[in-house]
């Protein structure tokens, strides 16, 4: 009986978080982005709830890349990781050893992030090398150069973004583990029931800052945008996507910002999200601030190209080191 | 730096971009050759929205041909027809009203900073800074407010014909005053931004020392406008226009060729640009907008020469029985793309769009070669 009502508490939780987090792009749009920017901006329910379900009626077009049944599925699989993620949050799961610890958390962003390396090398859109336009005429230099898409210098800026970008985050998510002294799920979230968030020491307000940073650089929000930067590589990875797979994509994107939110509610302050407690408000709380937060900074800032994002990642890095070195102490 | 020199050796990859790129609101393709995400020569080639106007306006009377060349742009619209009613004007030997010679400043001005505005916040939607972008949309608005009240229209005015401006453009007292008003809420409100603008460490070096184009290699490439001027020479044509003998201007100038450079030069430029509409507005004479007094002759070619926002605008005609015999444009980007292929030179791919967009290019309007390919 306890089983069931558990798997019943993780779906409803899911479905309810995933309602919620359907709101977010949207909040950021118009609340955030539109009222910064002096404009009405769109409804609401657009960029999260009418677009996606536009694009879900909408015809398909046949995708341009060598392994499309590949490359329309990495969508799909990126849903069922940020899911995966958010039912290892709550307490219910924390009782399966395969999904009760950090590893595992930080394993599914992994995945996360390797789809977009994927997502990346598979699309080959119109809009470089297949262009119908004649490059190679009389006068061209460099007939014989090696041509690449647009799209695959989105691939190498993911991969590159796994060895060192994402580096910040991953050490904030750590950084908890430090004072708890345990990477399990249960005990970090005891410690901080027991002693308080630990949001409010020392080593949690730099690893939060951290997180943020690397909130922002897993989300590819500007500035940290680089692999899908409108004035290089354009959508970069989601090129191709187009229909259901676009909508699948937006919707992706949301869930993954609640679920963020939702990290960082277990991480640093220890509330897990559990749709019969009170907690979850707190957990959409998390989510909306950090949304606000993110909106406000991508709003005035430009993108960022190597020269800035690599002293940026530096320096978060050391902040990261900071906060758990702090944490051991 | 002296000189830029593409290094073509070292190309690991081409990079094609276009002729449609959401960073570019112009039809081009350009192919970067980089080495680990580092441009090393960049290629541009335009020709995919040739239209002829030349072949079309040959036969055609003048005052038909003159609001064709108005169809070259849509953002400096008023340039072109400017020159070539003033190029006609000179075949002919028609005297100008002084009273309308003030209105085709004051349109040009306008027209110059509502350019202005859309290079600044088309450069900053290329550096993604949407916040920025919609601040200077939303001063250029008060802009094309003005334009629409004097020309009836926010593109293809209309204003000058031959022999002076037409009736509904000239000013009473209640334009005037809309024009002194705006002016200087516009005045307020880029101060304001440039202020903002220059405070900002993280937009700085994201423009500065990017896209830099050597003054030397300015010169040779014969760039001209403010991207010249960029590169620290003085050269303004305005100052050799007779319309613009009564006014009081400094000609701008930048040191380092660089992004920043470009876009503190039309920051400031615009500044200039609103003192010489106050002394327009405030020296105006009385009387009237048209010289309808004037006769047709057959000419030899006839050149006019003047500066437009992008640079040096360049009409010619030949007239024959009060028709177009033939006609010569040349737009400022023409001689603006060589410098645009060398500003990509030395930066990431991402800042390639950029360093293109700082030179001002206007792509459809250039697009007026016509290729003859043998079979």
């Amino acid at each position: 009986m306890s089983i069931i009502y558990s798997i019943l508490t993780v779906i409803i939780t899911v479905l309810i978080c995933f309602i919620i987090s359907t709101l977010l792009p949207g909040i950021e749009r118009k609340y955030v982005h539109a009222r910064i920017q002096q404009r009405i901006g769109p409804p609401v329910t657009t960029p999260g709830i009418m677009a996606p379900l536009k694009f879900m009626f909408k015809e398909n077009v046949e995708v341009s890349s060598p392994v499309p049944s590949l490359y329309k599925v990495l969508p799909i699989i990126c849903f069922i990781v940020v899911t995966c993620i958010l039912v290892a949050l709550t307490p219910q799961a924390y009782k399966i050893p395969a999904l009760a610890s950090l590893v595992a958390i930080v394993g599914f962003l992994k995945v996360e992030e390797i789809c977009y390396v994927l997502m990346g090398a598979l699309s080959k859109s119109v809009m470089s090398v297949k262009m119908p336009f004649p490059d190679l005429v009389k006068g061209a230099e460099h007939i014989n150069a090696t041509r690449s898409f647009i799209e695959d210098i989105s691939a190498r800026r993911s991969l590159r973004m796994i060895t060192y970008g994402s580096f910040p985050l991953y050490l904030s998510l750590f950084a908890p583990v430090t004072a708890a002294r345990s990477i399990f799920l249960s005990d970090i979230v005891t410690y901080q029931q027991t002693h308080g968030p630990f949001l409010f020491t020392v080593a949690g307000g730099l690893a939060a800052i951290v997180f943020f940073i690397g909130y922002m650089i897993i989300l590819n929000e500007y500035p940290f945008s680089i692999i899908k930067a409108k004035s290089d590589v354009i959508e970069g990875p989601y090129m191709e996507y187009a229909s259901k797979y676009r909508a699948i994509v937006y919707i992706t994107r949301g869930f993954f910002m609640f679920v963020l939110g939702a990290i960082f509610s277990v991480l640093f302050i220890g509330i897990p999200p559990n749709i019969f407690s009170w907690g979850i408000l707190l957990n959409i709380g998390v989510a909306l601030i950090f949304v606000f937060m993110m909106g406000i900074f991508s709003a005035f800032t430009p993108v960022f190209t190597n020269r800035q994002l690599l002293p940026t990642i530096l320096s978060s890095t050391l902040l990261g080191i900071l906060a758990v070195i702090l944490g051991l102490l | 730096m002296d000189e830029k020199v593409p290094r073509s050796k070292i190309i690991e990859t081409e990079i094609p971009m276009g002729t449609v790129h959401p960073a570019a609101l112009e039809p081009y393709r350009v192919r970067l050759f980089v080495e680990d995400e580092i441009v090393q020569e960049a290629e541009i080639t335009i020709g995919v929205n040739h239209r002829g106007i030349e072949r079309i306006m040959e036969g055609l009377p003048v005052e038909k041909a003159n609001a064709l060349t108005e169809k070259i742009c849509g953002i400096c619209s008023n340039a072109h027809i400017w020159n070539s009613c003033r190029t006609a004007e000179i075949g002919w030997d028609i005297e100008i009203p002084e009273r309308a010679v003030y209105i085709r400043v004051i349109m040009g001005e306008l027209e110059r900073l509502h350019s202005h505005f859309l290079y600044l916040a088309h450069g900053c939607e290329v550096l993604a800074h949407e916040t920025f972008s919609m601040r200077i949309f939303y001063m250029r608005e008060i802009v094309m407010e003005l334009l629409a009240m004097i020309g009836g229209n926010r593109v293809q005015y209309g204003c000058s014909v031959l022999g002076g401006v037409r009736p509904r453009c000239d000013l009473d007292d209640k334009r005037i005053q809309r024009i002194k008003d705006d002016l200087d809420k516009l005045e307020e409100e880029l101060t304001n931004f440039a202020e903002r603008f220059t405070a900002d460490s993280i937009l700085l070096s994201r423009v500065t020392g990017i896209g830099v184009i050597p003054q030397k290699q300015a010169l040779k490439l014969a760039v001209t406008g403010p991207t010249l001027r960029a590169t620290g020479v003085a050269r303004d044509l305005r100052t050799t226009m007779f319309e613009y003998d009564n006014f009081d201007f400094n000609v701008i100038t930048q040191p380092d060729g660089d992004v920043k450079s470009n876009l503190l030069m039309r920051a400031l430029e615009s500044f200039e640009s609103i003192k010489i509409i106050r002394q327009a507005i405030a020296n105006i004479p009385e009387g009237k907008v048209v010289n309808k007094a004037w006769d047709m002759f057959d000419t030899d070619i006839v050149e006019s020469y003047i500066e437009v926002p992008r640079g040096t605008l360049y009409h010619s005609y030949a007239l024959e029985s009060g028709r177009v015999r033939h006609s010569v444009i040349r737009t400022p980007s023409m001689s603006n793309i060589g410098a645009m292929q060398y500003a990509c030179i030395g930066d990431q791919i991402t800042d390639a769009q950029l360093c293109i967009v700082q030179c001002d290019p206007c792509f459809t309007c250039s697009d007026r070669a016509i290729e003859i390919i043998r079979r």
